[in-house]
């Protein structure tokens, strides 16, 4: 399979943005929003075998509610050949507003899942405070800690804790304008994935925020 | 219309800071595919759709979806939707001081001429009202002027609209896509007109009632008497308006991107129901029967799939397996779209061997949980209630479900009926547990029956609107009756609290007089009624017993059948007389055949007799 040419690759990937009212669904209901995107485009989506066929989507990494993403990755798999200039021309006029897609093409059928090639995420929280020397002594305090225990997410994982420190691999403040650039890069491994909006807990923020958005994804190529 | 600094749209960065602090946040962005953004400075008349209760039902409201596309058809008017958010989201807007806005543009609801807003049943009359405030709009309508929207109600709820009088301008009768254009042709012909002037262009369209233009008379001893137009221009009665055939399906359905209740395309196959079922209000005021023909429906499934993407499509109506051919249609459907990965879904399907066939050819493999409602446990209560089934005939069915591959059969029952006694509850229980056994031999010890049941509340316009509701002691003991007896592993039970029904009865019956207890009580917190986690019993008992009316006179007497009712100067099409046979077929225990056997002179066909030549009369059955 990896011998064959790569414009021969049924497997395509897809780098888009969300923004505006896209940016506060959750990484479901993107899923249902790109399923039925790709349908209305009339591209021929492979669909498993069995009483409830789904379309096979694979994304990078789940986004966060509330969090745009600038450089998202979809991988999907096709029926037949797709030129990835049609697809995009298929594409036009098909997406919802605050989705827009920057790039389409082949990539090997036996890659890596996208997930497991992500090793870290980047992120700007754009916070409403004017106070940025506040916000740089919070993360510098945050920096300065060798741990940073947190409540772990969900049910099954009640009373048991994780440590948010060791996911931020850099964390930084812009005084930009009109509001604040708090940038983070987290690591973002299967079982070991920093959220943005934990950090903004972690430096009590999260009250602040006017925006998040995913700037880059680390890893896959 | 004035267009003051309130009237401006929300910035988006405003919206933004805000909806990071509540939950599920997509419900107040919009940004659904097939939105509609028009420029409205380019419009001269704006509409905003509402439904009052939370975007995921709203969304799924057929009609909203059909004015939607109605409206923004025309080169005249601009049509936005809005919804009533959750209490997280209501109290982070009052808290910044913005008021309810519109998803397309995320202006003002006040920004508005016309406020179309859902009156489709009873627990959704708090949420007008929060609507309203919400949107900073005097909740009464003698309060509001022509700086105002002029506030339109409708749906089964408009059938007996007296609760809402004091804050509703005016209510569409019936179907209300024609009237609808007429009232904005009508607006659109008087564009300085004062709220008087608007209310006069209202009186004069067929359909449209105007609560202010009449006076209630209640008779000493309290009772309702009549409803008095105030002038010669007010008709005494209005009478529902109809389609003479089903409107044109919307193509370009809006497609959420958050989950909703009924997440995929709709295409409506029929309006109305043969069924005749006694307690029922939707078989009154839905006839007559229209069905869409099968080549249109066909040609709609292509089209509104086209432009949605959606992967399902519900083929919308009151009793699908009545629609002539629908087995034919179905076979051409899947025939059509097998290759498509399109599935199809068919609600309100009968008890009979030919449902569970066409569910079957639908399903294809997914067998989740199987619904159906004998509504009454007991061949004798079926009768009354004119539910033509059998009990050997629910346990056929039941096992034919077991057998082609289904684990869960959903049944659905009420309490409460006319002329029920303990025994046919304890009939509820028997039943239950002889399709559990029939369930288990079929299937094995993982098949469940789940038991769902409803109080009866006797609704305006239905055969039994002269019937009270059951007292309080007596659905208590037959709930305890199916609580004792539902117990097993495998049967499930799900009820309603006895306020629940007593407040919907009241307000399906209520005159006048309750539209300051509804106000009251929304003062006091009642809001989303119908919502286990946020309705307010205490707010409801507090402002009835502060009212001093008598709720019983209201909800737990029987009628004389002579006694004006004060829904009756709304005319559903289908006669009283008619009704108070049926009523006495009722006592005598006497089944009324489907009309599409034999018909019973309902009324319908004469009343719109004049229509009929353009397409329709009542399908028949050979």
């Amino acid at each position: 399979m990896s011998d064959a040419p790569l414009n021969e690759s049924l497997r395509y990937r897809l780098r888009f943005s969300t923004s505006g009212p896209l940016a506060f669904i959750s990484v479901l209901e993107l899923s249902t929003v790109w399923e039925r995107t790709l349908r209305r485009a009339q591209i021929p989506l492979r669909y498993s075998q069995g009483f409830n066929p789904r379309p096979k989507l694979q994304f990078a990494a789940p986004l966060p509610t509330g969090c745009g993403g600038e450089a998202e990755l979809l991988d999907c798999w096709l029926e037949s050949p797709l030129e990835p200039a049609h697809f995009a021309t298929q594409l036009a006029g098909q997406l919802p507003p605050g989705l827009a897609v920057a790039e389409i093409r082949h990539v090997p059928e036996g890659d890596d899942a996208l997930n497991e090639q992500l090793q870290a995420a980047r992120y700007v929280a754009l916070l409403r405070t004017p106070d940025v020397a506040m916000v740089q002594a919070r993360v510098a305090d945050f920096l300065a800690q060798k741990t940073h225990l947190r409540p772990r997410r969900g049910r099954r994982h009640r009373g048991k804790s994780y440590d948010l420190r060791a996911l931020v691999q850099d964390l930084s403040v812009e005084p930009t304008a009109p509001w604040i650039s708090l940038h983070m890069q987290l690591q973002a491994r299967p079982g070991a994935t920093g959220r943005p909006d934990e950090v903004l807990e972690a430096l009590q923020l999260r009250q602040e925020l006017q925006r998040c958005i995913r700037l880059a994804l680390l890893g896959p190529h | 219309m004035a267009e003051g600094p309130t009237h401006s749209p929300i910035p988006w960065e405003t919206l933004e800071a805000l909806l990071h602090r509540v939950q599920k946040p997509a419900r107040y962005v919009g940004g659904e595919f097939n939105a509609v953004i028009k420029d409205w400075d380019a419009m001269p008349l704006h509409v905003c759709l509402a439904f009052p209760d939370l975007y995921e039902l709203g969304m799924s409201n057929f009609a909203l979806q059909i004015f939607y596309d109605l409206l923004n058809r025309r080169s005249d008017t601009l049509a936005e939707r809005a919804y009533l958010p959750a209490p997280d989201m209501n109290a982070a807007l009052r808290a910044a001081h913005l008021p309810l806005y519109t998803l397309e543009s995320y202006r003002p609801v006040a920004a508005f001429d016309l406020l179309a807003i859902s009156t489709a049943y009873e627990q959704l009359y708090t949420n007008l009202l929060e609507f309203l405030d919400l949107a900073g709009l005097p909740v009464e309508s003698t309060a509001r002027d022509e700086r105002h929207p002029l506030v339109i109600g409708g749906g089964h709820g408009a059938f007996n609209p007296e609760p809402l009088a004091d804050f509703v301008d005016a209510f569409v009768i019936g179907e209300g896509e024609a009237v609808l254009e007429e009232l904005v042709t009508a607006l659109l012909a008087i564009p300085a007109a004062d709220r008087e002037t608007q209310l006069d262009a209202l009186v004069a369209l067929p359909g449209v009632y105007v609560p202010r233009r009449y006076r209630p008379i209640y008779a000493a001893d309290g009772r309702f008497q009549a409803l008095e137009p105030r002038d010669a221009h007010t008709p005494a009665r209005i009478t529902k308006r109809i389609l003479p055939q089903l409107p044109p399906t919307p193509v370009r359905q809006l497609v959420p991107n958050v989950d909703t209740v009924h997440n995929r395309a709709v295409i409506e196959l029929q309006r109305g129901c043969s069924n005749g079922c006694r307690f029922c209000q939707a078989g009154i005021i839905t006839r007559p029967i229209r069905e869409r023909p099968p080549a249109e429906v066909l040609a709609d499934v292509r089209a509104v799939t086209d432009a949605t993407g959606y992967e399902e499509v519900a083929l919308l109506s009151l009793s699908s397996a009545d629609y002539t051919d629908i087995a034919a249609l179905l076979e051409a459907l899947q025939t059509a779209y097998a290759s498509e990965h399109i599935s199809f879904s068919l609600p309100s399907l009968r008890l009979d061997a030919f449902s569970v066939e066409l569910a079957d050819a639908l399903s294809q493999g997914r067998r989740s949980g199987f619904t159906f409602a004998p509504e009454a446990a007991t061949d004798a209560l079926r009768a009354r209630i004119n539910k033509n089934i059998r009990t050997e005939t629910v346990l056929e069915v039941a096992e034919m479900v077991f057998t082609r591959g289904w684990r869960t059969v959903k049944l659905y029952f009420m309490i409460g009926l006319p002329g029920e006694s303990d025994e046919d509850v304890q009939e509820i229980v028997e039943l239950a547990h002889q399709i559990l056994r029939i369930g288990r031999q079929a299937r094995g010890r993982k098949v469940e029956v789940h038991v769902s049941v409803n109080t009866f509340v006797p609704k305006p316009h239905t055969v039994f609107q002269w019937e009270p509701l059951a007292d309080e002691e007596t659905v208590l003991r037959r709930q305890a009756i199916l609580q004792q007896g539902l117990r097993a592993r495998g049967l499930r039970l799900a009820w309603h609290d006895y306020a629940e029904s007593q407040l919907e009865a009241l307000l399906a019956r209520g005159d006048r007089r309750l539209a300051p207890v509804v106000k009251r009580a929304w003062e006091l917190g009642a809001r989303f009624d119908a919502w286990d986690e946020w309705r307010n019993p205490a707010a409801w008992e507090q402002a009835i017993a502060e009212s001093g009316l008598d709720v019983a006179a209201y909800v737990g007497r029987r009628y004389a059948i002579s006694e004006p009712l004060p829904w009756e100067h709304l005319d559903s099409g289908v006669n009283l007389r008619y009704l108070q046979e049926d009523y006495m077929r009722s006592q005598r225990g006497e089944l009324l055949p489907d009309c599409r056997v034999q018909c019973h002179g309902c009324g319908i066909l004469q009343h719109y007799a004049s229509l009929q030549e353009e397409c329709w009369q009542c399908p028949t059955r050979p």
